[in-house]
């Protein structure tokens, strides 16, 4: 069934493509959160995943004749999404994460070293997903932030579905050898 | 105990697993504790990869905004620009498929004139060359009415034949590259246009 969002998202996007700005700056307002998390997860990094997101939703503007209202905007936007953050790190030779103070430490409770061995860890894991390969990495972040189906990643990626299967199951393969071997070791330091 | 399902796990923790697939990794999983160990790993880095957070990005609206002012001025594509923008692409690739064609026809038709000629298409010739039966060249109708004879007839026998063959294809091709280079020259001028309307822009 058609969902009144979905209506609404349709006549945005007809408005859009007949040139509205109004219109289109409402869909960027509706995707730009998942916009910059795909993004993010993808590089790591607030800034560059910022200037991403404003230079996907500049192509996405462009390429608006091309897009078929029937298929979903979301998957479109984050294929464009995806190959944006994929030519920053391109372009950019990889990009690690060099501002773990942006993550939120929000928890009061935990003393110091557990704030720190926290702040570790966190920093393992993100290192660990931009460590991945670019196309691996792209599925895991869909499935596993975006909470998308692998027939809906298959549709963002533009890859069949098997694909998806294999890259994910390899992906999860990469991180937990190597965030096994690291934590145990970061565990064994705090000892 | 049935083989190990590990390739499986994954999907069936996505919960994308249907029907009999699902049936089966469930029934390994009751009986096998290698597979639930695997699976209970996989759990673990779901957790572990939601551990960490996102940052705080700028307000959606703000990012509208700043898209919103470095949006390129011109419209995008409307469906009947579209369409037109199709047909302009559609030109070139119509010019081509023209020129093989009469190219292909032209060879065709002077393979199978040179076969006539060799007497290889005896059988065939008849309803083949139909149409050429009802053309008779003016050389010989003045040769017969005594106008033209010995050497000065075969000499315009041929020019005519030349002409009768060849001109055609000539004009065809001239037709065509002309057509084609006057849709590069009118592609460049667009171009130019274009490039030039960015840099204004910029």
């Amino acid at each position: 069934m058609t969902t009144p969002t979905a209506i609404n998202e349709t006549e945005l996007v007809t408005r859009a493509q007949n040139g509205e700005r109004n219109a289109f700056s409402e869909l960027v307002c509706i995707h730009a959160q998942g916009v910059l998390n795909v993004i993010y997860r993808m590089c790591g990094d607030v800034h560059i995943a910022e200037d991403a997101a404003q230079e996907t939703f500049i192509q996405a503007w462009s390429h608006l004749s091309s897009y078929q209202p029937q298929t979903s905007l979301r998957n479109w936007l984050y294929r464009i999404a995806v190959n944006a953050a994929t030519d920053i790190l391109r372009k950019e030779k990889r990009i690690l994460p060099n501002a773990l103070e942006d993550l939120q430490l929000k928890d009061p409770q935990p003393g110091p070293e557990a704030l720190f061995f926290q702040q570790e860890r966190t920093s393992l894991v993100q290192k660990a997903v931009l460590s991945l390969p670019d196309a691996c990495r792209a599925v895991l972040v869909l499935r596993e932030y975006e909470g998308m189906s692998y027939h809906e990643i298959a549709d963002a990626l533009d890859i069949p579905v098997g694909t998806v299967m294999s890259r994910l199951n390899y992906a999860r393969s990469l991180l937990r050898n190597r965030l096994e071997r690291q934590l145990l070791r970061v565990e064994a330091e705090n000892v | 105990m049935s083989k190990h399902m590990t390739e499986w796990l994954n999907a069936y923790l996505d919960g994308e697993l249907r029907g009999l697939r699902l049936h089966d990794v469930e029934a390994h999983l009751e009986e096998c504790r290698a597979c639930q160990e695997e699976l209970q790993s996989l759990r673990g880095l779901s957790v572990l990869l939601q551990e960490v957070p996102v940052p705080g990005f700028i307000s959606p609206e703000r990012l509208a905004a700043q898209v919103n002012l470095r949006l390129p001025h011109q419209q995008t594509a409307t469906p009947r620009k579209r369409i037109l923008e199709i047909g302009w692409w559609m030109i070139p690739v119509g010019l081509l498929a023209t020129w093989i064609f009469i190219n292909t026809s032209f060879l065709v038709s002077d393979i199978l004139s040179a076969a006539s000629n060799l007497g290889l298409l005896t059988s065939i010739s008849d309803w083949l060359f139909i149409s050429s039966s009802g053309e008779a060249y003016w050389s010989s109708t003045l040769g017969q009415f005594g106008f033209l004879s010995g050497n000065s007839l075969d000499w315009i026998a041929s020019t005519e034949a030349f002409t009768r063959t060849s001109i055609p294809q000539i004009t065809f091709q001239a037709s065509i590259a002309l057509l084609y280079l006057s849709w590069i020259a009118i592609w460049w001028v667009r171009r130019r246009h274009q490039v030039h309307g960015k840099l204004l822009e910029g």
